[in-house]
């Protein structure tokens, strides 16, 4: 390897958990830094460059200034990548843009609210060109680990597009269902090791969804397990209102 | 042959005397309905009379996942990741697993024969036990009855409060050696009636699949499969597997690993440049069903699916293998009798 590869590491609308999650590396912390040189990164120094190798992105876009510095994040870098549901597929977030943008900006600044421009919440993709995804809210940790190591070493990272469930029955996990939960796994992209249902809880989908998932499939089996149509779509909307705008 | 009776009450007694020669591999209860097989540790945690397990003995001879070889990029150099046989008694299969490990043995060894499985096929035992077929069993149909004993070295069969013990194979006289039972000379029970059946043997089976290209089965059940992969996960007999490496974090040293894929995952046939050429999931579907009643069996004349309901029990759409099939040999029989 000639020179370390410069990476800048940014935040925006995002509870800035997936940064955390980063600092959580203890054991690799190291190894991580012996391949690369961290340009900048507002969590953890205080340094500014002016173009990077590899940049990775936490958070949602939400405000007229997102938008702004994510063009100028793009400009600056040779590979974007976004970190966690957030930026991936706008997240948690994206639920405020299935109601009336008004009354989310009355709601959360009441009379101040002209003095904060607000916008719907976006995954980083649906402004500016994407090269990889960590997903996961927070972000996985293996996968991250994952990715870098494929960018250090100039290769393609392989990012999964197979369903939770895939996973789970890889660790013979009884399924939730079983138990009288319902779980988004069937059309939730795994990566995460089926975190969720190895500790018997449901996937609520923050990994996002699989390529082309047959929505209409995934109705009719929550509303077999009870659920109204309205309360399926909720579901599934918790961390992919983006990508299910206009699919019900 | 000869017979014995074990009393149910003995069984732990039983179980104990194997695990005093061999590792045993059995049946537990595992979540709130569940059951998987397991080493067994306490003789008394072996549960003879389950329905199905959620993943067959496949598991241990074809892992999910498992290592191929180390690599150093320091040295450029990789060493193979050595396997040993699996020198176990695996105690309580049913005998449409144990048939399904006959399937495997065939995929594994012809052509060209597969390393790591045959190496762990090596030293296995079998003891078998009858199942009472439950609402989705349909291995009768496949002719693999809940009482066949073919393949196994010992053989349990459900009679009251007990079982009857056959040993089929001089392996199986070792393994009974000093564990007295009363001899019994009543022959066996037949263990119940299946609930599911396909209508007509795979002798025809070849041909209706052939006329069923397109069925239009295979879009109906599109619309509510949703391409999780489950029913190839499952399958005793699905044997398909993706290869990947990962490089540690030190970017001196990785793994190759392999790890099972199915047929209905979107990814599966997807080939270099992106290009996927499976992409419906009626496409897909049919090449599942397919799979277990055509393609290998034109060449063995035997059917791929050895009946034992995962599939149907675990697909989160409920869509049944049973059902997919019989609806494509009415719509085949009503095709003979009045053509367009
Ligand atoms: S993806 Fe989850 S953890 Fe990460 S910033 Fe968003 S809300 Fe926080
Ligand atoms: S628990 Fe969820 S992810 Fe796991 S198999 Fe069941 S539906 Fe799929
Ligand atoms: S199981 Fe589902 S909710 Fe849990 S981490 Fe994985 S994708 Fe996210
Ligand atoms: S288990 Fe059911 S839903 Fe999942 S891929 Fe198979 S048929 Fe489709
Ligand atoms: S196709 Fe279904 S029923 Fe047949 S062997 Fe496989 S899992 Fe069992």
């Amino acid at each position: 390897m000639a020179e370390k590869p410069r990476v800048a590491i940014f935040d925006f609308t995002g509870c800035e958990g997936c940064e955390l999650n980063q600092l959580n590396f203890e054991d690799q912390l190291l190894d991580i830094l012996a391949h690369v040189d961290i340009v900048e990164w507002r969590e953890a120094m205080d340094d500014r460059a002016a173009e990077y190798d590899i940049a990775f992105v936490e958070g949602s876009l939400s405000t007229p200034d997102c938008i702004t510095r994510i063009n100028d994040i793009r400009r600056r870098t040779k590979v974007l990548v976004a970190l966690g549901a957030c930026a991936v597929q706008g997240g948690i977030n994206g639920m405020k843009n299935t109601q009336a943008i008004e009354e989310v900006r009355e709601e959360v600044y009441g009379e101040d609210k002209y003095l904060f421009p607000t916008l719907p919440a976006l995954a980083l993709h649906e402004v500016v060109k994407v090269d990889y995804n960590v997903r996961g809210c927070p972000m996985t940790q293996i996968e991250f680990l994952k990715l870098f190591t494929s960018l250090v070493m100039g290769k393609q990272p392989i990012e999964p597009d197979h369903a939770v469930c895939v996973d789970c029955k890889l660790k013979e996990n009884e399924c939730v269902y079983e138990r009288g939960m319902i779980c988004l796994g069937p059309v939730t992209r795994a990566g995460c090791d089926a975190q969720c249902p190895s500790v018997g809880q449901y996937c609520t989908g923050c990994r996002g969804l699989v390529t082309n998932p047959n929505l209409s499939g995934m109705e009719e089996i929550l509303v077999e397990h009870g659920l109204s149509v309205d309360e399926a779509w909720k579901r599934l909307e918790l961390y992919n209102a983006n990508d299910l705008e206009g699919a019900r | 042959m000869v017979q014995f009776y074990l009393d149910a009450e003995r069984l732990p007694a039983f179980v104990a005397h194997l695990m005093a020669q061999k590792t045993v591999i059995a049946p537990h209860a595992k979540g709130q309905k569940s059951f998987t097989f397991e080493t067994v540790a306490e003789p008394d945690q072996v549960v003879l009379d389950y329905p199905r397990v959620m993943q067959s003995i496949r598991k241990f001879f074809l892992p999910p996942k498992e290592e191929l070889l180390t690599f150093d990029l320091t040295e450029n150099s990789y060493e193979t990741t050595e396997v040993e046989p699996i020198d176990a008694i695996f105690l309580g299969v049913h005998s449409y697993d144990v048939a399904a490990v006959g399937r495997l043995d065939y995929n594994f060894s012809v052509g060209s024969p597969e390393k790591n499985y045959l190496t762990r096929r090596q030293g296995a035992v079998f003891v078998g036990v009858s199942f009472v077929p439950d609402s989705y069993h349909f291995s009768g149909s496949v002719n693999i009855r809940p009482e066949d004993p073919t393949g196994c070295d010992i053989f349990l069969t459900k009679l009251f409060e007990g079982y009857v013990l056959e040993v089929h194979t001089p392996t199986g006289e070792e393994l009974i050696k000093g564990f007295d039972m009363p001899a019994h000379d009543a022959g066996r029970p037949a263990t119940g009636h299946f609930q599911q059946h396909i209508y007509v043997p795979q002798t025809r089976l070849s041909e209706i699949m052939e006329q069923s290209y397109d069925n239009d089965v295979w879009a109906e059940t599109a619309e509510q499969c949703v391409g999780c992969g489950t029913c190839n996960l499952v399958c005793p007999t699905c044997y398909c597997f993706n290869v990947d490496e990962a490089v540690d974090v030190t970017v001196t040293k990785g793994h190759r690993e392999r790890h099972w894929d199915g047929c209905m995952l979107r990814k599966f046939s997807e080939v270099a440049g992106g290009e996927v050429f499976r992409e419906s999931l009626a496409g897909r579907q049919r090449h599942r069903i397919f799979r277990k009643f055509k393609y290998i069996s034109d060449t063995t004349g035997q059917p791929w699916c050895v009946g034992c309901g995962r599939c149907t029990a675990a697909c989160p759409a409920h869509i049944s293998i049973v059902g997919i099939v019989n609806r494509l040999i009415s719509d085949h029989a009503q095709a003979v009798v009045a053509p367009i």
